[in-house]
């Protein structure tokens, strides 16, 4: 507090405010590293990925002008199709299972038990396991011939699917192991846990709230910020999926492209049939229909996402 | 702080700025080692274990013979077919390695796009030429006449059978089937289903090196018209293949199969080792590790059966060194090129990689002729073919790939899906 009563300079009035005053270069100064880099590896690639979704670019060669003919063309693939069809079913699937697991988890991890920290640290442990690593393990663990899931069924009398192997549980599969690290969300959720004020859990308690009263009026609605966030971001990684399909299935999406995933699809065509324009396009693609998502979601959010405060 | 003072604070913490990004995108391109006269040159290679003492020895013995020049031999994980990122983007970044070790199956796709430069006129000046390798080793190295690679390895496939296995079911190990029909009643033979699960399975077709590039060329059919420049993937004997195939994949059910494809190890836990399959596809690469992690197997290997029992055929890939477009010391990186390429170099490195060399008489020399095992790929060789040279060859690859999976799925019909194949990659061609 001291430091703000001796503060005397008087307030710059704001007629005098320019864009580029001494003290704000020193600001551009200090945050020239990031927008330089943010300019020269953001935005450079982002701007010619738009030109190149309009040639034929090679990666090896610059290729010609061809207008709008990777997407035409796209729209008659049909592995174009199929990958979209994946992505949608998975993020369609696992974003709402991550959210409802994330959210119970995280509400259990606040639970005023002893030995919190270590359960807080063994469910964010796996999100440290490396993706390549990760999907190694899963295949260990899925395995129908000697894998510890299906040995575990086996042991109460049920018998295990092929996981991995059969084109109606490989998704399904996928949706399992990916919720296997929900660690970052879940740190999320905590710390929204914490922001909620005690007092309204000390007023629920006067009137006689049950335990599930309370997380339906205080606790969910309040959490909906930190639900907002994570939806968004999931969705986005969702739609993004590629390195744990990608490692499983040697890039092959495999069985019969059930597991070929739009990201999948368009490095293929990329980096391996040499068609970086073809590729950039479906960048693009991908990029309109997230923002199309988020842009639903945002305008959605007024009716849920309730701050407290408000 | 003065006046000057600040501009000076200010100008040098940009300067550092700008030297920190400047750092970061610039690229290794000093000289290296030039001083003492010597040139070094640099090799990006995938090999590992057995295959990297082979490289190695290949560069100790052209260091000798070549005190002016050094290899700087960098290992590059995964560098080979469908998985050459890193060599792409250094080649479009201006900064790529003197010579590389590369999978001769993308040559012509490479070529074709002006990445790799073109050894013609130096092979022909040092004598270089197709009369010493295989020949399907040279086609599959050039690209419209004009070589661009020079064939170090080649290899073949084919089938790997138990021995102990055959005698158990009362199969005779010496005399191994010919014909497809044959094939099939001993995979019946051989197999133990228990419920949905397979405890011993005698064949299956797409396992292993199984590629659907060898049925198709079992079965009479072909995938590529040189002379027309066509591509007949639909070839009826093709989809008889297939078909055949699919048939196998129903009479056993695929999804069960899978449960064995899915659960396969690798090294020691390969289930050809630990019995779990009788039969399988495999090519000559397979025997090391038959070596080191059960060299009491007994085993024998046979082509793979045709309709007909004769015409026996196989398919072959292999290696190449080449010097990619944009190399900066050509004329060392040839040098080293023409070593690992030439008799003494190629008998170096076929010793300790135990990969057939792509020049036969290094083979005899080695004596791989005198070995068993070995004696039946050798035999195959000068009849085995290799896949169609052409600039889709990984479209062309990943999309026969597909068209196996969806029929034995059942997703579409053997004819339907290989009709789909030609149409895609002819299209694709004609870009």
């Amino acid at each position: 507090m001291a430091q703000v009563t001796t503060r005397k300079k008087t307030p710059i009035p704001p007629t005098i405010r320019k864009p580029f005053r001494k003290s704000s270069l020193n600001g551009w100064l200090f945050a020239s590293p990031w927008i330089i880099g943010l300019l020269l590896f953001y935005a450079y690639p982002l701007l010619s990925s738009m030109y190149y979704s309009l040639t034929t670019y090679s990666i090896l060669d610059a290729g010609e002008f061809v207008g709008f003919k990777n997407y035409g063309e796209l729209f008659h693939d049909d592995l174009f199709w199929k990958s979209i069809s994946n992505t949608i079913y998975f993020a369609v699937f696992f974003v709402p299972l991550s959210i409802l697991f994330g959210v119970s988890l995280a509400m259990m991890l606040n639970m005023k038990v002893k030995g919190l920290a270590i359960y807080r640290t063994i469910f964010f442990l796996p999100t440290l396991v490396p993706q390549v690593a990760l999907a190694v393990l899963w295949m260990w663990l899925l395995n129908p011939g000697f894998g510890l899931v299906n040995g575990m069924l086996d042991s109460i009398g049920i018998q295990g699917p092929n996981w991995l192997g059969s084109m109606s549980w490989s998704k399904p599969s996928l949706i399992l192991m990916s919720l296997w690290t929900i660690g970052q969300p879940v740190i999320i959720y905590l710390a929204g846990l914490g922001d909620i004020s005690e007092e309204y859990y000390e007023a629920a308690e006067v009137d006689g709230a049950s335990w599930f009263q309370k997380t339906r009026h205080i606790t969910l609605p309040l959490l909906t910020p930190v639900i907002f966030y994570n939806l968004v971001m999931g969705l986005i990684g969702a739609f993004q999926q590629f390195t744990l399909p990608y490692t499983m299935t040697q890039g092959q999406g495999t069985p019969a492209n059930s597991l070929t995933f739009y990201v999948m699809h368009m490095y293929d065509n990329a980096f391996k049939y040499f068609k970086m324009g073809y590729g950039s396009a479906m960048a693009w693609i991908l990029f309109v229909i997230i923002m199309i998502l988020t842009a639903i979601i945002f305008s959605t959010s007024k009716r849920w996402v309730h701050y407290q405060g408000e | 702080m003065g006046f000057k003072h600040r501009v000076l604070y200010k100008l040098s913490s940009l300067m550092f700025v700008f030297v920190l990004v400047l750092a970061g995108c610039s690229s290794d391109e000093k000289v290296e080692g030039d001083k003492d006269g010597k040139t070094t040159i640099t090799f990006w290679h995938s090999t590992t274990s057995e295959t990297a003492k082979g490289t190695a020895n290949v560069i100790k013995a052209f260091e000798k013979q070549n005190p002016d020049i050094k290899v700087k031999s960098v290992y590059i994980a995964n560098q080979g077919e469908g998985s050459n990122e890193k060599l792409l983007t250094s080649i479009a970044g201006g900064n790529p390695p003197d010579a590389a070790y590369f999978d001769r199956f993308e040559v012509a796709s490479w070529a074709a796009k002006g990445s790799l430069e073109d050894l013609s006129e130096l092979a022909a000046a040092d004598g270089i030429k197709k009369e010493n390798y295989y020949p399907y080793t040279w086609d599959e190295a050039s690209y419209e006449g004009k070589l661009y690679g020079i064939p170090t390895t080649t290899d073949a496939r084919l089938v790997f059978y138990n021995k102990d296995h055959f005698k158990e079911v009362g199969l005779d190990p010496e005399n191994p089937p010919k014909t497809i029909k044959e094939l099939e009643d001993a995979a019946a033979k051989l197999t133990i289903k228990d419920g949905k699960r397979f405890k011993r399975i005698g064949f299956i077709p797409w396992y292993a090196q199984g590629w659907f590039y060898g049925w198709g060329w079992t079965y009479g059919g072909d995938f590529y018209d040189k002379e027309t420049k066509t591509v007949t993937a639909n070839d009826p004997k093709n989809v008889e293949a297939l078909e055949w195939i699919t048939d196998f994949a129903k009479k056993y059910d695929v999804e069960d199969i899978s449960g064995v494809t899915d659960s396969q190890g690798s090294g020691a836990m390969d289930p050809f080792l630990t019995g779990q399959i009788s039969m399988k596809v495999s090519g000559n690469f397979n025997v090391a590790s038959i070596d080191m992690y059960k060299p009491d197997l007994n085993y024998g290997v046979f082509p793979i059966p045709t309709p007909t029992g004769t015409d026996h055929t196989t398919w072959s890939g292999g290696w190449s060194v080449v010097i990619p477009k944009g190399a900066k010391k050509k004329e060392a990186a040839w040098k080293f090129l023409k070593f690992f390429g030439e008799e003494e170099g190629q008998k170096l490195f076929s010793e300790s990689s135990r990969d057939f060399s792509a020049i036969e008489s290094v083979n005899i020399d080695l004596g791989y002729a005198d070995d068993p095992i070995f004696k039946e790929f050798i035999d195959i060789l000068p009849n085995s073919k290799s896949r169609p040279v052409m600039t889709e060859g990984s479209l062309y690859w990943n999309e026969l790939q597909t068209a196996v999976e969806n029929s034995t799925r059942g997703k579409g019909t053997p004819k339907e899906n290989l009709d789909k194949v030609n149409k895609t990659v002819t299209d694709a061609l004609a870009k």
